[in-house]
């Protein structure tokens, strides 16, 4: 019975702690521009991410080493200082976006400007990276993310067309006023946004952090495989609520306000108090892991100790550099900077860091040397070198694109 | 001198024929303790690429055939890879490693059953 709550619990959390803030913002950006016709995109994704943790946690769990020690010990430092730069800043500008999105979260549900909830937003994070413990975040914040299964629901009280929406996800094409650059150009996004690179930095070490052995391989399996599905389903019907509410309008979505209008409109006021409360722990929970996944990328690259499981002073540099990521965020969104366009532009250079940190787990998930009997099998590695493909496609044409689309308008 | 001088550097043979590059420097830990505590790593070999400076993540220690395209392709891009044991080396510097007389090209693979630590 206990394993089974484990179990149901694990799968909970990876639900509700899929969807961040880039979730939100593309999906429904995506939706009011190009309905359903890249929903195949998120499928995609889904399956990426999916089998991109299971290889992190596997390694994590049977060679004891994450990600990043990982990286420096297979790439060398000098490769390693190199992926650390780009996988550090686009973390970085991750964590942003997420306090950005808690800040505008809270906008929403007290009208106070979100240059106040900034800096409370980015203490309140700290407090709880520096107090509680990894389980406790990890849970709540995941538990409290499923209620935007809201955005499902709300989907359904809309009455949509249905044959048009299944026709628009089946039947994929570029609407008449987009031009084919910014169809490709949200593709990637979308694909960025379900695999942002800091869910593996932090599935890692979170692996480390909870002691995993070759034991819980099989219940992290089940997490993955069954949780960040239903995730992406939510990310679908994010997508789908714009869709219907926005696409016919040709009113383009620019705005958190806007992204749970669908909500309000179908629910009421209720159902927008729902959604408010999983964006903020939706955009919480993701501001811990990327906050997190700061230290944890330097900590393991430099070879600090590491770990909420020890207490802050005895891995004092880990917990300063997440201190000074937090101030670095806050800074940057105290500019006035729009944390929307920030989260634009995070989950592009999502997909294009991505190849940094899945070329080096995909080799060492194929070395006998740290993984034994535990190595990638046949079909995981004929499906590993499809996603190498697609991608590295993805990471180079991300910039060109998003050049060419002048960032997607 | 540094370990990252070495790495990159392009090796020549005593004739002053070119060899290749060298891209890895292998460490042993066979020495006594250092303070009871560390054993000092000593400098066995280094791994020279014919063709390029690049890489071979790991391949040449072992026969790992997997993931097929990515093993085969550093495997051809690495052909001709080998070891040169350190004893072997007659001056080393950032531009230029030149061997002694008599060296001998060994394979980089590990020997069979040593590192195993799973």
């Amino acid at each position: 019975m206990k394993r089974l709550l484990g179990v149901a619990l694990g799968v909970l959390t990876a639900i509700g702690g899929f969807l961040d803030i880039g979730d939100l913002v593309t999906n429904a950006v995506v939706g009011s521009r190009f309905g359903l016709s890249l929903a195949w995109v998120v499928v995609v994704g889904v399956v990426g991410i999916c089998l991109f943790a299971q290889m992190s946690g596997r390694v994590a769990a049977v060679s004891e080493r994450a990600t990043f020690e990982i990286i420096r010990e297979r790439l060398g430092p000098r490769t390693a200082g190199a992926n650390l730069v780009a996988s550090f800043l686009i973390n970085l500008l991750t964590l942003t976006a997420e306090v950005g999105g808690i800040a505008l979260a809270l906008q929403l549900a007290s009208s106070v400007e979100p240059r106040l909830w900034i800096p409370v937003a980015a203490l309140a994070v700290w407090l709880v990276i520096w107090r509680t413990k990894f389980s406790v975040l990890e849970n709540v914040t995941g538990l409290l993310g499923l209620t935007l299964v809201v955005f499902a629901v709300a989907l359904f009280l809309l009455g949509p067309d249905w044959s048009e929406l299944a026709d628009q996800a089946l039947s994929p094409t570029v609407p008449g006023d987009e031009g084919p650059a910014s169809y490709w150009y949200f593709a990637i996004a979308l694909f960025g946004a379900a695999m942002t690179p800091y869910e593996v930095f932090f599935f890692s070490s979170g692996a480390r952090e909870e002691r995993w052995t070759v034991k819980d391989v099989a219940q992290s399996r089940v997490n993955v495989f069954v949780g960040f599905p239903f995730g992406g389903i939510l990310s679908i019907a994010i997508a789908a609520c714009a869709a219907v509410v926005f696409l016919p309008r040709s009113v383009e979505v620019s705005s958190l306000s806007q992204i749970v209008l669908p909500v309000a409109l179908a629910g009421g006021k209720l159902a927008l108090a729902v959604v408010i409360v999983g964006i903020v722990a939706a955009t919480f929970g993701a501001a811990l892991e990327t906050g997190l996944s700061s230290g944890y990328t330097l900590a393991q690259f430099f070879g600090w100790s590491w770990g909420k499981y020890r207490r802050p002073a005895q891995a004092a540099r880990f917990h300063l550099a997440m201190i000074i990521a937090l101030l670095i965020a806050v800074l940057v969104l105290m500019t006035s900077v729009d944390p929307i366009r920030v989260t634009e532009l995070s989950v592009v250079f999502s997909a294009v860091a991505l190849p940094l940190t899945y070329l080096p787990i995909l080799l060492v998930a194929n070395d006998p040397e740290y993984m034994g009997r535990h190595v990638n099998g046949r079909a995981t590695n004929a499906l590993a070198l499809v996603y190498l493909v697609i991608i590295l496609a993805a990471s180079l044409a991300a910039i060109p694109l998003l050049i060419a689309t002048g960032g997607g308008s | 001198m540094l370990l990252s001088d070495l790495l990159d550097a392009p090796v020549r043979a005593p004739s002053g024929d070119p060899l290749g590059y060298v891209v890895d420097v292998r460490l042993v830990l066979d020495g006594p303790l250092d303070g009871g505590l560390l054993v000092q790593p000593r400098v066995h070999g280094l791994i020279i690429s014919p063709r390029t400076g690049s890489s071979f993540l790991g391949y040449e220690r072992s026969d790992v055939r997997s993931p097929a395209v990515l093993a085969r392709w550093l495997r051809w891009r690495h052909r001709g890879t080998f070891l040169v044991h350190w004893e072997h080396v007659a001056t080393a510097d950032a531009d230029a490693v030149v061997l002694a007389d008599g060296y001998r090209r060994w394979s980089p693979a590990f020997p069979e059953g040593a590192h195993r630590h799973v």
